[in-house]
């Protein structure tokens, strides 16, 4: 029997937390985020004149008394959006000595049971380089065991094309929604287009990158032979402390454009690297980013 | 070129073990190694090639070569090259260093302060010092024994200690035997010989002045000895024949030096005045002086020269003296006249008549004497019984005899010996009925009429009286007492000798017919010492200073080997033989050693590697900043290690 892939303790902690978005988005009642639209909430929003055929009982009496003209008083929708999990599980999340791919999946379970617990609805994503079989939770925390064992029954394999896969994705999802992102963004194709493609679609994004220590700063030196773990390019090449130092940069670099792109499109971004507790990358940088609060 | 600590052999199989694994290291730590990784996107913009396809085996020649050379110098190094001509197998020399207690004497100021010794050590050093440094040296330390003290050595540092440690000892030098022993150690242990050096006075027996048998490779390296010196040679003592409470003393005086001397003599007993005499002595003379002085108590004495020479240590001597023992005789009889002649004879026996009805069984002597009678118990002490009563008799009585002639004397037994009776009849005799293992002394044709018995104490019964009838007048009775009280008390008749000699070997006469296995030979601490006899001649030897004690049945000679020995003669060197100490360095100049340039070489190589090709690098150029384009070119193969 596996191992699950979150304690119990860590879901207790995880229950006082919500998933937070930040756009305006429509959806159903019964959400606990106030959006722009106005519809049947409890926070008052403005007022308009009164038309027939509205409710009259959002009229303001006390205005028609003192200007003997009906307004009308509009509250803020708190809808219920769709949350969905795009978690990568491309062949490039295995490699590390620490499995990105295992680190992805209970950060996906851990924003799964947090939305549950807020009777969000979940939608779980998995891709490569299409977009797999989703799984749909929703209705609270009884419906999380369901959710944990699809995420364990899901296994690493292809090749990444992330803008295929968004493709793929607008046209599966034609209601916007708060959309999170895992993955180690190292499509060798750029992903400045997919992610630009998500946002002009109207969905909220949460990026989040995990990284193994590896990918980051490599700890070999002298000559290596490299493998690329998705299309199993080969090259070789001699590798020191300058070279290591530019390669960081380069990571580093491409991790800050991700970023931009993210905070561009008014979305959050979240460096993770998997040798970082799972609790501590929850509670730390994504609570940090406004993702969850 | 020579190697100290390696063959060139083992230095080429050395350098070559290590070569191939720094080859092979090289080449591990260069191979390839797989990787697995998420993306390659970063490593092309990490400004590293990546076409090694075709790159050659061995990234970085130079560095390699580099290592090797500076490993091979480095190994090279430890070998102890050493750059000169070089007489590998060196030569094999033998100091013998005179160690006799002559070399204790004092210089006559030519060789500054101290003594004969010190001037050896001096030259032995120097003679060191004047040999090639690869010979080696065999330190010998002659005195009556060649003693070798150290192997063939070419450790200078250990020679000199052991010529530091080499002390002037008690005997006469032996030359002939020490040169003989650097023969054969020089033909059984050395490779090639060098030179036997003797170094010393050479002051020798007279027998030995005039050695010339002597080996061809000689050196002779002679202290000053030219010494004048009187010294006591020999100091006897023994108790007088005549006066038994009486020592007499003889002392040897020789003078060892060129002119005549004069000189007194003179002996102390327990500090006090015993005696002196003035005596003249001719150049290689000895005189005699002999003494008598009276002293029944134990004590110490001493004999002495009042001279100043240059070896004092001949100018004493010292002799422990025994109190004279006698033994204490009580008689129990009722005619004691008839048995005072018999112990009035002897002076060792102390006599002391009592009447029997004061018989005490726990009185205090070492022979109690019972004229017929029988005590109610038995006493403590050895006894004596003369005509016992049949009735409790310690040996049971056969019968009674009258007018029995005394037939046989068993002189084969210690208490029979010498005795000897012609036509003797015993007026009255008591025949017994000895006990197996009582000894029969005289005999009748009806049987013992002395038996003796061995027992704890002793006892001898005799059955009749010695003090009557026809025994009153013959030489057998108080010999019979004689033999009888030297039975049972052995100490108190023991014949004393003492000596004061010199150490080394001792001769002591035996007399004819002494039992070999009753001779024992015993050092101070009661051991055997090995000992020949030859010819009534017994010989042994004693190398260190002590007291030796010879026994031999009831004499015993004391040695008191406390004077040292000293040759007689100085040793004529005979014409021909090399004298002194070589001034030249024998053979060849001293090499030079090459390994702390060597070390040097090897380390700079190390370190220019590391500089060049290592990690060092990194460090370098990043402090610096920035990487010159030719730099850059040079170094895009940097070594990861």
């Amino acid at each position: 029997m596996p191992e699950p892939l979150l304690d119990t303790r860590l879901l207790e902690r995880l229950e006082r937390l919500t998933i937070q978005w930040r756009n305006s988005l429509p959806g159903l009642v019964g959400g606990h985020n106030t959006s722009r639209f106005a519809g049947a909430g409890q926070e008052f929003l403005d007022h308009r004149q009164f038309h027939h055929g509205d409710d009259l009982r959002a009229v303001n009496w006390r205005a028609f008394l003192r200007l003997d003209r009906l307004f009308l008083k509009m509250f803020h929708l708190e809808p219920r959006i769709p949350v969905r999990i795009m978690v990568d599980v491309s062949k490039s999340m295995e490699t590390g000595e620490s499995s990105k791919f295992d680190y992805a999946r209970k950060l996906a379970a851990a924003l799964c049971y947090v939305g549950l617990v807020r009777l969000d609805s979940i939608c779980l994503q998995p891709f490569s380089g299409k977009l797999h079989d989703a799984f749909t939770a929703s209705g609270g925390r009884h419906r999380f065991q369901p959710a944990m064992n699809f995420l364990t029954g899901l296994k690493p394999a292809g090749q990444t094309n992330f803008l295929e896969c968004s493709r793929q994705f607008c046209s599966k999802y034609p209601q916007r929604g708060l959309t999170l992102v895992i993955s180690d963004f190292l499509d060798d194709r750029d992903c400045e287009k997919p992610i630009q493609y998500l946002a002009d679609f109207g969905h909220e994004l949460i990026l989040m990158q995990v990284w193994a220590d590896e990918d980051r700063e490599p700890p070999w030196e002298g000559e290596l032979e490299l493998e690329d773990a998705e299309t199993g390019q080969k090259v070789e090449l001699a590798f020191d402390r300058d070279a290591r130092a530019q390669y960081t940069a380069a990571f580093d670099a491409h991790a800050a454009h991700i970023r931009t792109v993210a905070e561009r499109n008014n979305g959050r971004y979240v460096g993770i690297p998997s040798s970082a507790p799972i609790e501590q990358a929850i509670f730390g940088p994504l609570v940090k980013s406004g993702a969850v609060a | 070129m020579n190697f100290l600590n390696l063959g060139l052999g083992e230095l080429l199989g050395l350098v070559s073990a290590i070569s191939a694994g720094v080859v092979a290291l090289y080449l591990l730590d260069r191979s390839k190694r797989r990787q697995i990784v998420a993306t390659l996107r970063f490593w092309s913009a990490a400004d590293v090639r990546t076409e090694l396809k075709h790159r050659r085996r061995i990234q970085q020649p130079w560095s390699l070569l580099l290592q090797l050379l500076s490993l091979a110098l480095l190994l090279t190094a430890i070998a102890g090259p050493q750059l000169g001509i070089f007489d590998a197998s060196g030569r094999d020399h033998v100091i013998v260093l005179d160690t006799s207690a002559w070399m204790g004497s004092r210089t006559n100021g030519t060789g500054g302060p101290g003594v004969l010794m010190d001037q050896a050590k001096a030259n032995a050093r120097a003679y060191l010092r004047s040999i090639p440094r690869y010979d080696r040296v065999m330190l010998v330390r002659a005195d009556a024994l060649a003693t070798p003290a150290t192997a063939f050595e070419s450790n200078r540092g250990v020679l000199e200690s052991a010529i530091q440690q080499s002390q002037a000892g008690a005997s006469a030098l032996n030359l002939s035997q020490a040169l003989e022993f650097a023969q054969r150690a020089q033909k059984l242990q050395g490779q090639r010989a060098g030179e036997i050096v003797f170094i010393g006075a050479g002051r020798v027996s007279e027998e030995e002045a005039g050695l010339s048998a002597l080996p061809t490779n000689l050196r002779v390296v002679s202290t000053s000895s030219a010494l004048e010196n009187l010294g006591l040679r020999k100091v006897g003592l023994r108790r007088s024949p005549s006066a038994p409470d009486s020592w007499d003393i003889f002392v040897v005086v020789r003078n060892y030096g060129l002119r005549p001397q004069s000189v007194d003599l003179g002996l102390q007993f327990s500090k006090s005045p015993a005696g002196s005499r003035r005596m003249t002595l001719r150049p290689g003379a000895e005189d005699q002086a002999s003494f008598t002085y009276a002293a029944k108590s134990g004590g110490f004495l001493e004999a002495r020269l009042n001279v100043r020479d240059a070896f004092s240590q001949d100018d004493r001597a010292l002799v422990e003296l025994p109190p004279q023992a006698s033994s204490h005789v009580v008689v129990y009889s009722s005619e004691p006249q008839l048995l005072r002649p018999l112990f009035a004879a002897n002076p060792q026996v102390d006599a002391i008549f009592e009447s029997p009805d004061k018989f005490d069984p726990a009185v205090k002597a070492d022979v109690v004497v019972l004229d017929r009678f029988i005590p109610p118990a038995a006493p403590r002490a050895a006894s004596i019984y003369i005509q016992p009563p049949a009735a409790g008799s310690p040996v049971p009585v056969r019968s009674t005899r009258t007018g029995i002639r005394l037939d046989t004397w068993h002189a084969e037994t210690t208490l029979g010996a010498g005795l000897r009776t012609r036509d003797v009849t015993l007026d009255l005799a008591e025949v017994f009925s000895p006990a197996t293992g009582d000894i029969t002394v005289a005999e009748t044709s009806a049987g013992p009429v002395i038996v003796a018995r061995a027992s704890e104490p002793k006892l001898v019964v005799i059955g009749f009286h010695p003090g009557r009838g026809s025994m009153k007048y013959e030489l057998a009775t108080p010999l019979l007492f004689a033999n009888t009280l030297r039975w049972m008390v052995p100490g108190a008749f023991r014949r004393w000798e003492f000596q004061a000699g010199t150490v080394g070997s001792v001769n002591v006469p035996v007399e004819k017919g002494a039992k070999l296995g009753d001779i024992r030979v015993l050092d101070e601490a009661n051991r055997s010492l090995p000992f020949t006899v030859d010819d009534n001649n017994l010989r042994f030897f004693s190398g260190a200073p002590g007291t030796v004690r010879v026994q031999m049945g009831d004499r015993e000679m004391v040695y008191s080997l406390t004077l040292p020995d000293v040759g007689e003669a100085v040793w004529r060197v005979p014409p021909g033989v090399r004298k002194g100490i070589p001034k030249a360095v024998l053979g060849d100049a001293a090499p030079r050693d090459l390994w702390p340039w060597l070390a040097l070489l090897g380390g700079m190589g190390l370190l220019a590697d590391w500089l060049l090709y290592g990690r060092s690098r990194a460090f370098r150029l990043r402090a610096a900043g920035a990487i010159s384009p030719q730099w850059k070119k040079v170094t895009q193969w940097r070594k990861a290690s």
